[in-house]
């Protein structure tokens, strides 16, 4: 092994590492921060259809029924998320990575 | 002219009378005319002697006249059965079962009663191109009002849903930014789509309303039934709709002078309370009384109904003049 090869490996090593260093500290964190967001406003979106689901009376969900068998995933996993979250703090911290 | 006319009042006053010796009236005035009773009790089939169901059918005996009666049980589970039926192409069957609860629980709200109504309503007046008048024989007013305010109250609703469903929808696109693929698009997607054909079908509902109905209320000459009726034209005028006028059923006849026994004495009575608040019907709605119609002994039907149609005296060819 040439002493240039031994430069270039050592070079793609520093590359991956500062890649990986970028994306865990800049890249990642922001893509999971707006990922969080849309889950919230899904979430929202959700309740505003579905508040029967936990005994709100709701005037549309005649209508937001038929919504049903495109948002079957999403519901059970709303329906859950929904009984189990803690508090706002709880969801909200989970983007900073103690 | 007015395609729609709507008749509403308090329960009991006798809006199935009415409206069906409207309906008699514009069929004979060669108005191709569809009556159509919304009220859960059906009486209609009562009046004419005849079983009618959820399809628009000839009434014999009577030229240029249909009649059905809507059936909202039928309609929840017509759409309850849509909605699953749709579900076992799409959904995985390890969740069918809770999917399934959400649906009926949707489906045995007291809403859902009101929103199949509509819903019925609304594909009546869709579907109504083969008739040059629809005669609604609604339910008691307090239902009633309320389904007729849902259109707009329904559209703001659906809009706003669909504003938060683009905006989680666009957040799930940009987390996704680089090779990931977006979970949920906002091109083609299912519920915006739903939720579009939706709202449209509540402005069609508005507009016609709005623009092509004409509403009667029908009221007795009791303390109870003025009151409603003032609360009725509120709502009414508040929605944007148009009242075309009043008509006050049951009024009690006058014994003939000579006639001095108990009956006559209470009659005699009881007609001049009912003259004094037919004055004050008059004096205080901005409405016309477009008809006083004398209480009858019997059921009304047959020959009592043609009576009455010559008593009550709505222009069939009459265009209100606004609200």
């Amino acid at each position: 092994m040439t002493a240039a090869d031994r430069i270039d490996a050592y070079l793609d090593t520093l590359e991956e590492w500062l890649h990986g260093l970028y994306h865990g500290m800049i890249e990642h964190p922001s893509f999971e921060k707006i990922e969080k967001e849309a889950e919230d406003t899904a979430d929202v979106f959700m309740f505003a259809c579905f508040a029967d689901a936990f005994g709100i009376p709701s005037p549309i969900s005649y209508y937001t029924a038929e919504l049903l068998p495109y948002l079957s995933e999403e519901f059970v996993q709303w329906e859950r998320r929904m009984w189990d979250r803690e508090s706002l703090i709880e969801r909200k911290g989970q983007q900073y990575h103690f | 002219m007015n395609k729609f006319v709507f008749f509403g009042g308090k329960g009991g006053v006798g809006k199935t009378t009415v409206s069906s010796a409207y309906g008699l009236k514009c069929a004979r005035d060669g108005l191709r005319t569809l009556l159509v009773s919304t009220d859960p009790a059906h009486s209609t089939s009562d009046v004419f002697d005849q079983q009618f169901d959820d399809d628009p059918t000839a009434v014999e005996g009577h030229e240029n006249l249909w009649a059905m009666e809507l059936d909202p049980e039928e309609e929840v589970e017509r759409h309850m059965r849509e909605i699953k039926g749709s579900m076992t192409d799409q959904v995985s069957p390890a969740i069918v079962n809770e999917i399934d609860r959400q649906i009926e629980l949707a489906h045995r709200t007291p809403g859902a009663y009101e929103a199949a109504l509509f819903d019925r309503f609304i594909d009546v007046m869709r579907e109504s191109d083969d008739y040059d008048r629809v005669v609604f024989d609604t339910s008691p007013t307090g239902g009633t009002l309320r389904l007729l305010a849902l259109p707009e109250f329904l559209e703001s609703w659906i809009e706003r849903l669909t504003a938060k469903r683009k905006e989680s929808v666009d957040l799930f696109e940009k987390a996704a930014i680089g090779d990931e693929e977006a979970r949920e698009r906002l091109r083609d997607d299912p519920i915006i789509r739903r939720l579009t054909e939706r709202k449209e079908n509540f402005e069609f509902a508005g507009r016609t309303l709005r623009e092509d109905a004409v509403f009667y209320l029908v009221l007795n000459p009791d303390e109870l039934s003025i009151e409603e009726s003032h609360r009725a034209v509120t709502d009414l005028t508040d929605a944007g709709l148009t009242i075309g006028g009043l008509v006050v059923n049951k009024v009690a006849p006058a014994p003939d002078d000579d006639e001095t026994g108990k009956g006559a004495t209470y009659l005699r009575e009881r007609h001049r309370t009912e003259r004094a608040r037919l004055d004050r019907i008059r004096e205080e709605f901005d409405q016309p009384v477009l008809a006083v119609v004398e209480q009858r002994v019997s059921e009304i039907k047959g020959s009592l109904l043609d009576e009455v149609t010559a008593e009550l005296d709505i222009d069939v060819e009459a265009s209100p003049a606004g609200p």
